[in-house]
């Protein structure tokens, strides 16, 4: 099964909201479960990005690279990044992987690689 | 609603403090005590963010009044993260100003470094958005990274203007007895030298390890009472004047403007609007400088300066002491330490210090009107306080 990352519309007015909401930011309805979930899309531009030194225990890498990236359609979402140089303004492309390991359980989320661009 | 007056205060040394938090929330709250001459409390309010967490202890409250042979007095825990502290004194001036209570003890604490670096940077990090950041391993210092590109990008910010926030206040600190760093440091040891990467490595990129604060133990009080019972305080008359609170999404990718702290707009704006009057009026400020960014970007949002101007300000020495509007003369979170809870309590302690004349060789002159940002997760939840001195 291909794993996605979701993003919740209102039934009502159609505001998409990343991540979940139990109340649409939009319209503001008091109705529960009121959303339809979708795939957010895998493409889009790198807004910012870090590399981090003193990292959270679980993770036994040199650095781990985050960034925030504008989705095709507008949402923004954070992820990590596996780009040795990246720039401001960048485009990339996000797949579904597995973002933490702790001893019984693994977390799924996006990781945002460079378009490869024809040579 | 009633005025509301800073009787008494008291604060720890930050650093390292080897005894229980109970007591590190008590130490300053009977300093208060002292300075106001106030034996009697109605109400106990204690900030705190990782009791329960970290220290493994919960219900500190009724802990911290007991220590302070205050019962039957009313006790509560105010959490609201790194924005503890000025949130408690916000519940204090309601408790005050509404007319339930007169003499209300408001203290924070925080024992952060009972625990190693790693676990307390993962306490601090708890504060993001579980799903849509915790879980990429995203951590405060990230946050305030991925900021600070955008901020260097949009504005010319750069390392060096960062370099001279910390050179500032850790500089600062040095002028006061209470602060956790005692070093003096130099933009040449921390930038400019072939041995400053090594001095001064790279904690999330472009942010170095002098660009953050220090993980501190600390505790800080402030004694708020009537304007009837400060009638019996044998004290200059300062007035916690105006109390401003803003919110913002949780994830921050969300925001409309990623460079805009929108919540310290706001908070800062309702602080005023509540106190009658502006930011030019301001005399001292302490800002959140957890990140050095941070100071910068807060300078600008209270409506100090232009937008993208804070980092100009800087470089004319306008922050420092002596220029228009010192930043951060206690050493800021930057140079005095950052125990959570206490801090917002410990930007309050260092105004209320300021406008009594009482700062020694940090004080600014003729400071009447005190200002102070104590910024909850990375933004999501800020308040801001305004003091004035009346006699």
């Amino acid at each position: 099964m291909e794993r996605r990352i979701y993003a919740y519309r209102c039934r009502s007015c159609g505001t998409a909201h990343y991540p979940f909401r139990m109340r649409c930011k939009g319209c503001g309805n008091l109705e529960f479960f009121e959303f339809d979930a979708e795939p957010l899309p895998t493409s889009g531009t790198l807004l910012t990005f870090t590399h981090v030194h003193n990292l959270p225990a679980e993770y036994e890498v040199e650095r781990l690279g985050l960034g925030v990236v504008e989705l095709e359609g507008g949402m923004r979402v954070t992820g990590q990044i596996d780009i040795d140089r990246p720039e401001l303004g960048m485009p990339v492309n996000g797949s579904v992987e597995v973002v933490r390991h702790e001893p019984y359980e693994d977390y799924w989320g996006l990781v945002f690689r460079a378009v490869r661009r024809r040579t | 609603m009633r005025s509301v007056y800073v009787a008494g205060i008291g604060v720890t040394t930050f650093g390292r403090l080897e005894y229980p938090l109970a007591e590190i929330a008590a130490y300053p709250a009977m300093m208060a005590m002292k300075d106001a001459g106030l034996t009697e409390v109605e109400q106990v309010y204690v900030a705190n963010m990782g009791g329960g967490r970290i220290n493994h202890q919960t219900g500190l409250a009724s802990a911290v009044v007991d220590t302070l042979s205050l019962t039957p007095a009313a006790a509560e825990v105010i959490e609201n993260g790194p924005a503890s502290g000025a949130s408690a004194l916000k519940q204090g001036v309601l408790a005050v100003g509404s007319g339930m209570y007169d003499v209300v003890l408001v203290t924070g604490a925080e024992r952060m470094r009972e625990v190693n670096n790693l676990d307390a940077t993962d306490f601090i990090a708890t504060l993001t958005h579980p799903l849509s950041e915790y879980v990429y391993g995203v951590t405060l210092p990230a946050h305030a990274a991925m900021f600070t590109r955008l901020y260097m990008a949009k504005y010319g910010v750069t390392e060096r203007h960062l370099a001279m926030v910390a050179v500032k206040n850790q500089n600062q600190a040095m002028a006061n007895e209470f602060a956790h760093l005692q070093q003096r440091i130099t933009i040449e040891g921390i930038l400019d030298s072939p041995e400053a990467m090594t001095n001064n490595p790279y904690v999330a990129e472009p942010l170095r390890f002098f660009d953050c604060c220090p993980v501190s133990d600390g505790g800080a009080c402030l004694i708020l009472v009537s304007e009837d019972a400060m009638a019996g305080v044998d004290r200059p008359w300062v007035r916690l004047a105006g109390v401003g609170q803003a919110t913002d999404t949780h994830a921050v990718a969300e925001r409309a403007d990623p460079t805009e702290l929108t919540a310290v707009r706001l908070a800062a704006e309702r602080s005023f609007a509540m106190a009658g009057c502006g930011p030019a009026d301001v005399d001292v400020a302490e800002l959140h400088d957890a990140f050095t960014i941070l100071e910068i970007a807060e300078s600008e949002e209270a409506g100090f300066f232009g937008k993208g101007e804070g980092h100009l300000a800087l470089e004319q020495g306008e922050t420092c002491l002596g220029g228009s509007l010192p930043i951060n003369v206690s050493g800021g979170l930057k140079g005095r330490g950052h125990p959570v809870g206490a801090t917002g309590i410990a930007q309050a302690h260092e105004i209320v210090t300021q406008l009594r004349h009482e700062a020694g060789a940090r004080q600014v002159d003729d400071a009447a009107i005190g200002f102070t940002c104590n910024f909850g997760g990375f933004g999501n939840n800020v308040v801001c306080l305004t003091f004035i001195k009346e006699r």
